[in-house]
């Protein structure tokens, strides 16, 4: 199994580590899943990311090539921005999602998830060869920290003496000098936070930025509470929400709503791989559809277990556990309270709506399909919407 | 890892408390800290009849669901209702944290020592 450079600072913070998509990486530090999703949600969460595939683009015609990959329109990125995208197949169907980074006119970064580094890498480089371009893994030269949550702007801006990050636009990138070191940053997260922000550093020198954040009070955070905070805030996971459902069909893209974010028809773009029928999920629907699910009932509801419209099954749980959330008075204060909630995303069939049943082990326990989980867009907290 | 010599344990991990009157059923520490976080305990009705090996309900964390494997038969005469509201206090206090009461009891498994269970962890680990 692979590592990454933040290993030894796991094993010795006590991580448990596990296998993730042949990384060995920490799902949780001694005071747990939890503790870690509520200390993210009130103060802040470091998490090493470093696993993620980060896929270097250059050359003439690199942004050639990234139109006809990628679903984004990657020429309306400016130097200073990034964007969210599909890599997609010739049917329509998500190789991987990606996020795509024009730090500089020098280049792109496209940071893949890590399960999906060589199999992206082996599909993009079948296109590479009509292209005046270079596409190089620099996954082991460079790691990745994400820093998220309310006071991650305050805990940034103190390492550095900048000023005005939390004000900063989603995905907005800059540079950030820490004891005269640069490290790139990105105003993206994948915990639904209003304020977060992912960090770039060469792979030497990664472990003393993780120590430099610990030092301010910053606690590790697992890839456990990673998948409940994202969970919570509605974000696809790929192999859950997106690639191949549970009787191994391909997803179409635009069953996650997200998608619309992700796909550009726009003229500029010119023809790009799976148009024709990314278009057509658009134009047409799709059958299926990702929905966000809250269960009524005390219980617990999971990945792959049924759901059923009155008698009639309409799909299944993609995605589900439970998760814990703080409570906020009238004022929107955030208070000490806090509770627990099983909630999911599920794939069920487009015109499903209102009440819904989820079949755990054996009993039909009473589930809502909700607009959202949480309130992502009003910072400094994201909040939890309750059903 | 803590194993308390007066109790009794199955390979499962749950823990035997032999009373008088009763057996008294819980999970070990080891099982708490394997599970992480537990969220929901899903438990049986008083009244239930249980058998030595076979399933009595579920414990759940945000990980994953591990099913309570009951070390006796028998009747269960009591459940410990407040883990329906804090289902933490098998992390908390694991040989506090009674599950099930079984009365009376009628068949058991084969039971495991505090030292040979702890020599049994040691080697799952």
């Amino acid at each position: 199994m692979k590592r990454t450079p933040l290993y030894e600072a796991h094993v010795a913070a006590g991580a448990t580590m596990v296998d993730f998509g042949g990384w060995e990486m920490p799902i949780e530090y001694p005071t747990g899943i939890i503790s870690e999703h509520l200390y993210d949600r009130r103060y802040y969460g470091i998490f090493d990311v470093s696993h993620m595939g980060r896929l270097w683009i250059e050359g003439p015609q690199r942004l050639a090539f990234l139109q006809r990959v990628l679903t984004s329109n990657a020429a309306a990125l400016i130097p200073g921005r990034a964007q969210y995208c599909i890599i997609p197949d010739e049917h329509g169907f998500a190789v991987d999602d990606a996020y795509l980074y024009m730090f500089d006119d020098r280049g792109y970064l496209l940071v893949v998830n890590a399960a999906n580094t060589d199999k992206d890498l082996q599909h993009l480089s079948g296109y590479l060869a009509e292209y005046d371009c270079t596409l190089t893994n620099i996954t082991d030269q460079y790691s990745s920290i994400a820093v998220q949550g309310p006071q991650s702007a305050a805990i940034l801006e103190a390492l550095s003496g900048a000023v005005g990050l939390a004000e900063m636009k989603k995905n907005d990138l800059g540079v950030l000098t820490i004891q005269s070191r640069t490290v790139r940053f990105s105003r993206t997260g994948y915990t639904g936070d209003p304020i977060g922000f992912e960090l770039f550093i060469h792979s030497d020198q990664v472990r003393w930025l993780w120590d430099q954040l610990i030092g301010q009070g910053a606690r590790p955070t697992g890839l456990g509470a990673r998948d409940t905070l994202r969970l919570e805030a509605g974000l696809p996971l790929y192999g859950h929400e997106m690639g191949l459902d549970q009787d191994g069909a391909g997803m179409p893209v635009f069953a996650v709503p997200l998608a619309r974010f992700a796909v550009s028809f726009a003229p500029e773009k010119g023809d790009f791989v799976g148009k024709a029928a990314l278009l057509a999920q658009k134009t047409d629907g799709t059958a299926k559809k990702i929905f966000s699910i809250a269960l009524r009932d005390r219980g617990v509801i999971r990945a792959g277990m049924p759901v059923y419209q009155g008698d009639r099954p309409i799909g299944y749980v993609t995605s589900g556990t439970m998760v814990p959330y703080y409570c906020f008075d009238s004022q929107g204060q955030i208070l000490d309270t806090t509770g627990k909630r099983s909630i999911g995303l599920a794939y069920l069939d487009a015109d499903a709506q209102g009440d819904v049943h989820v079949a755990v082990r054996g009993k039909r326990l009473s589930a809502a399909l909700v607009g959202r989980h949480m309130i992502q867009n009003v910072p400094p907290y994201g909040k939890a919407v309750i059903l | 890892m803590n194993v308390p010599a007066e109790l009794y344990y199955s390979k499962t991990h749950e823990w035997i408390r032999m009373e008088a009157d009763a057996a008294i059923i819980g999970i070990t520490d080891f099982a708490q800290d394997a599970l992480g976080d537990v969220v929901f305990v899903d438990l049986p009705a008083i009244g239930d009849t249980v058998t030595a090996g076979e399933a009595f309900g579920d414990v759940e964390s945000v990980k994953a669901v591990s099913e309570l494997i009951c070390p006796v038969s028998g009747m269960i005469c009591d459940v410990n209702q407040a883990l329906e509201d804090a289902p933490e206090l098998l992390n908390e206090d694991p040989y506090g944290a009674w599950i099930i009461k079984v009365s009376p009891v009628e068949d058991q498994e084969e039971l495991l020592s505090a030292q040979a269970y702890a020599a049994f962890c040691a080697e799952e680990e």
